[in-house]
Formats: structure tokens, C-alpha cells, sequence
């Protein structure tokens, strides 16, 4: 079953698990809520067929889940478990938004963004700019895989050990493509109109189905009960 | 093009470099979780090689607005990444200061662009603010979330009320440090290829 779920929904739903995840948690409940909130994208995941994602993230989270309450507390000291507690802290920590945002990223388009965008009323500077860096970071992925590999080949992928030349080995040539690929981008996107004085029109229709409704009204729920039993009760 | 209001083609251009901006603050970032003191020393290592990046994207500025406009990208991305809503504002307000001292240098002046680099730098030291702000539920808070106590008397001893002043300092002259060396690499790589 593949959930076509409106642009809006998504962004919402990130804008809430990242509140969730930066308020700690602290009681039985609160964890099952965190939980709850990094499940539902997960699952989202695994409805449009990105299994693979789905699986690598779920182990990622459970592993460090299990080291965080198993393993870790306040009186751990020593260096494995300074390393462990890092893994974990940043797992625990970032990936339910991660996990959202990478979820946003790869299932919404770029039309149905702007077209979102506009109908939230967000300025076409903020919404051009931002659709651009989503599209990016799969680029430049892909483009510092072909610097490393292309570095291998030539047998300099450590630049000797010294620092200043590893970054400026990889960041020169990456820059030279984020340029060129800028460029390209902003040419295409100019022939077919962007930055035109009319009013776009969107091919991608946006409604709010149930689905979103049920969706807005879960994280919501999530957000009021963590926020009350947290800082009220 | 010669009009001042901002293009497309601008509006694109702020895309990438914020994009690539985040990935080597991104980069930066993980490092911190080995130990405490290396987030105290994102001051130097995130002005270091950011400016690289950032001095290409100086040469491509012409019009007010480029460099507030990737200041609010930057919020965003940092709310979203969970760093909190505590810096934005002082995330954007570096960005707009710096966009006008780049206006007063006409964004080519190269002590100008300099000055401007060393206070856009200065976003780096919102990400921060929730630790100094709220240093004791934010404490609780690492702690809840199964950190160290050993990390956390580092991490404070290193961050806090007042050590807040010299990292915003070093943030600014390593900032400015940085635009010269990213303004040479720029020349060395950039201007010879004719790509600037």
C-alpha cells in the first residue's frame, strides 16, 4: 500500500519530532512517546519500499537504544564507553528527525514542495533556496563518492596525513562540481520559468486527505502529552 | 542582469553553499561526540574550513539580502536537526549584520568581506546557547539521555556563562583568519581556472 500523504503533512510532522527530540526524556512515558513518533516514519518508509533504509535505520535506533538503557549511565567512565555513549547519545538524539527528514527528502518532489511552499505562503526566496538544498545533499553524496574513489585510484585518499591537504584535496574538487552542477541547475530552472513574474501553477494537486488529518492529529497528541506530563505534571 | 532585486539564479546559488555549509558544520559536528572539548573547539575548526566554501560563495554575492537569506536557511536547518530555537535569532542576526558590513565594502572590498566572514562565523556559537542558557535542565537533560557525568563537567567546564564571551571572540578572529586563508585557496584554485 503506498500512502501519497500531502507535503504539508510531512513538514509538520518533522517540525514536531525535531521539538519532541530536543526536549529530553525522562520517564518510561515520554521514551514510549519518542519511540512512538520515530516509528511512525519508519513505517512510512517501509510503505513507499524503501526497505533497505527502513531496516538500517531500525537497527541503528535499536542498538542504541538497547546500549542507552542496558549499558550507559551516569557513573560511566573510561574510553569504550565514552565512544559508546557518543554513538549512542548521537543516534538517540538525532536520528528520529533524521529518520523524518530523510523521509521528507526522498518521497516528496520538488514540485509539490514549491507548490506546498506557496500555498503555506512562504517567501519564493526561502522556498527556492530550500528546495535547492534538499535536492543537494544526495548530490554532493554522490560527487564526494567519485572525489574518494577518483583520490583511491590516484593512492593520495590521505593526503600524505597532513590535515590541511586532506580537506583542501576534497573540497576543491567538490566545490568545482557544486559550481558547475549550480550552474547547470539554475539554467534549466530559468527556461522553464522560475523566477517569472506570473503566478505558478502547480501539475501536483495538494488536498488533505483523511490520512493527513490522522496523521496531523496523532503528532499533535504526541506533542501536547509530552510537553504536559514533562513540564506540568 | 543588472537589476537589485534578487534572481533566481540567487536564490539557487544560496541553496548550494548552505547546503555544502551544513555538511562540513555536519562533518565537524560528529566529531564533538568523542569529547567535550572539541565542541568548544567548533570556534576554530568550523571557521577554518567553512571559509573556503564561504569565500566562493562571497565572490558570487552582488545584492543585500544573499547572505541574511542562507542566515534564516541555517535556522531552519539547525531547528530541524534539533539544535534548538534558542540561536535562531541570533543566527540570523549575524547574518544580517555581516550582509550589511559586505554592502558598506560594496562586496568587494576584501577587508570588508573579511570583517563580514568573521561575524557571520559568529552562528556557530548559537548552536551553544541552549547549553549556556539552560545549563541546568540542559545538563539533566545529557544526563537523562544516558551521557556521562564525566561528559557533561567537561562539556560544562569547557561551555558556559563565561567562557561564552572567549569563544565568541575566537569564533570572530578565527572567522576573519579563515577568510584569508579561504580567500588565497579561492585565488590559488578558483581565479586561475577562471571559474570566479
Amino acid at each position: 500500500m503506498r500512502l501519497k500523504l500531502d507535503p504539508r503533512t510531512k513538514l509538520y510532522m518533522l517540525l514536531i519530532v525535531s521539538a519532541i527530540v530536543m526536549m529530553s526524556a525522562t520517564t518510561p512515558l515520554l521514551w514510549t512517546i519518542r519511540i512512538v513518533v520515530t516509528v511512525i516514519p519508519l513505517l512510512l518508509l517501509i510503505s513507499e519500499k524503501r526497505y533497505a533504509s527502513a531496516f538500517r535505520f531500525a537497527a541503528l535506533y535499536t542498538v542504541a537504544l538497547v546500549l542507552t538503557f542496558r549499558f550507559l549511565s551516569e557513573e560511566s567512565t573510561g574510553i569504550l564507553k565514552a565512544l559508546l555513549t557518543g554513538y549512542s547519545g548521537i543516534v538517540v538524539q538525532f536520528l528520529p528527525a533524521l529518520i523524518t527528514a530523510w523521509y521528507v527528502v526522498r518521497t516528496t518532489k520538488i514540485g509539490e514542495f514549491m507548490s506546498a511552499m506557496q500555498r503555506m505562503h512562504v517567501p519564493d526566496g526561502i522556498a527556492i533556496s530550500l528546495a535547492v538544498v534538499m535536492r543537494f545533499f544526495p548530490t554532493i553524496k554522490e560527487e564526494y563518492a567519485s572525489i574518494s574513489d577518483a583520490m583511491r585510484m590516484r593512492g593520495i585518499a590521505l593526503g600524505g596525513g597532513n590535515a590541511a591537504k586532506m580537506i583542501e584535496y576534497r573540497m576543491i574538487p567538490l566545490l568545482f562540481s557544486c559550481v558547475n552542477i549550480g550552474d547547470e541547475l539554475s539554467a534549466a530552472a530559468i527556461t522553464r520559468g522560475l523566477g517569472g513574474k506570473g503566478k505558478r501553477t502547480s501539475v501536483e494537486v495538494l488536498r488533505l486527505r483523511a490520512f493527513d488529518w490522522l496523521l496531523i492529529a496523532v503528532f499533535t497528541a504526541a506533542a501536547v502529552v509530552f510537553v504536559v506530563f514533562k513540564y506540568v505534571l | 542582469m543588472n537589476t537589485k532585486k534578487l534572481t533566481a539564479k540567487d536564490f539557487i546559488t544560496i541553496g548550494i553553499f548552505t547546503a555544502i555549509l551544513f555538511v562540513v558544520e555536519f562533518a565537524c559536528g560528529m566529531l564533538g561526540y568523542i569529547h567535550p572539548y572539541i565542541v568548544a573547539s567548533y570556534v576554530v575548526m568550523i571557521p577554518l574550513v567553512g571559509a573556503i566554501p564561504m569565500m566562493l560563495f562571497y565572490t558570487k554575492v552582488k545584492k543585500f539580502g544573499m547572505i541574511s537569506i542562507m542566515s534564516v536557511l541555517l535556522a531552519i536547518i539547525m531547528f530541524v536537526t534539533g539544535m534548538g530555537y534558542l540561536g535562531a535569532p541570533l543566527i540570523i542576526l549575524a547574518g544580517v549584520i555581516a550582509d550589511l558590513i559586505a554592502k558598506s565594502g560594496g562586496y568587494k572590498s576584501v577587508q570588508k568581506t573579511v570583517l563580514s566572514h568573521g561575524v557571520f562565523c559568529l552562528w556557530i556559537c548559537a548552536n551553544y546557547f541552549p547549553v549556556v542558557i539552560t545549563a541546568q535542565s540542559y545538563r539533566q537533560g545529557l544526563v537523562d539521555a544516558g551521557y556521562s557525568a564525566e561528559y557533561c563537567d567537561y562539556l560544562f567546564r569547557a561551555i558556559n556563562s563565561k567562557t561564552i564571551a572567549v569563544l565568541l571572540i575566537l569564533c570572530f578572529v578565527f572567522g576573519c583568519i579563515g577568510a584569508w586563508i579561504g580567500k588565497a585557496v579561492v585565488k590559488k584554485h578558483f581565479e586561475k581556472a577562471g571559474i570566479v
